[in-house]
């Protein structure tokens, strides 16, 4: 439910040189519903709210690792890298009141600070899956 | 196998504005968990000669969370944890090995590029209403895939997609 469509050209990799750049900016489809729990009850019980991203730039780099492939018989196939990364983001939610949330709430935002990236896993790669592996 | 329930809120990718309000550091925060049952996708027009109403479809893999009897996630959800793709053993993940391997693409019937981060970071909340900030301390797991699919519709279509 949160994967979605963003435009074309908003991810460019390399992956010989073990580097790619996601940047996205002004996504306003993101469904924000405060908690994870929350998010996966469908009765969504602390609300609704629609987040904005207003800026997302993820840098896939290097020293990148080629990784052991996918075991025979996987489902999907393809090069794969390991790498470190580094994210700048900034977000926010509007303010939002019943019945959207059971009691009103402020407006939030965030901005973060790329050199605090801590990389527990990051992977670049070329993959084929389903009918098309 | 499973982290408890504060490791869950804590991989959580939701910026509490509740948190914030009581002035909490370090509260779980995020700019969007993206583990779907399916897919939210708008309505693909990529094709010059045709309207298409495709979307992309979810990997058949799904992952069960415990988040309740009224959570989708009883259903599973379509995704895997980060981790190597021959599917070893990851502290990203926390299910475990995976003899079949570890698709990091939640599309299937895709050939194309990828790229998957899990990270932890820090940075400022701001309260709109107020003005007052505080810090905050931030876990992701965002990912794209960018190429082609064969969607819903049967056809091949061209795209980005982003999970987050």
């Amino acid at each position: 439910m949160w994967t979605t469509k963003v435009p074309d050209g908003s991810a460019k990799v390399d992956l010989d040189e073990g580097e790619a750049i996601l940047k996205l900016e002004n996504l306003s489809t993101v469904f924000d519903a405060f908690t994870v729990p929350n998010s996966f009850n469908t009765g969504h019980p602390l609300g609704f709210v629609g987040g904005v991203i207003d800026s997302l730039r993820i840098h896939w780099h290097g020293p990148s690792t080629t990784e052991a492939a996918p075991p025979l018989g996987a489902s999907f196939s393809g090069t794969f890298k390991l790498t470190s990364a580094n994210i700048e983001l900034e977000i926010r939610t509007p303010a939002t009141k019943p019945p959207f949330t059971p009691t009103p709430q402020d407006g939030f935002e965030f901005v973060a600070d790329p050199t605090t990236t801590v990389t527990a896993f990051a992977q670049i790669g070329h993959e084929r899956n389903g009918s098309l592996k | 196998m499973m982290a408890d329930h504060a490791d869950w809120i804590q991989f959580a990718r939701r910026l509490s504005r509740r948190g914030f309000i009581q002035g909490g550091i370090g509260a779980a925060a995020g700019a969007g968990a993206a583990l779907g049952t399916g897919l939210w996708t708008p309505v693909f027009a990529d094709d010059e000669t045709r309207r298409s109403s495709g979307v992309p479809l979810p990997i058949p893999h799904r992952t069960f969370i415990p988040f309740g009897p009224d959570s989708v996630a009883t259903v599973g959800v379509h995704f895997y944890f980060p981790g190597t793709v021959d599917g070893q053993a990851s502290p990203t993940d926390p299910f475990g090995p995976h003899t079949e391997g570890r698709d990091p693409s939640t599309v299937t019937n895709f050939d194309g590029f990828i790229g998957q981060v899990d990270a932890k970071f820090n940075g400022t909340g701001r309260n709109t209403r107020t003005g007052a900030t505080a810090p905050y301390s931030f876990h992701t797991d965002t990912r794209f895939m960018s190429g082609e699919f064969i969607a819903s519709d049967e056809h091949r279509h061209r795209g980005t997609l982003a999970f987050i």
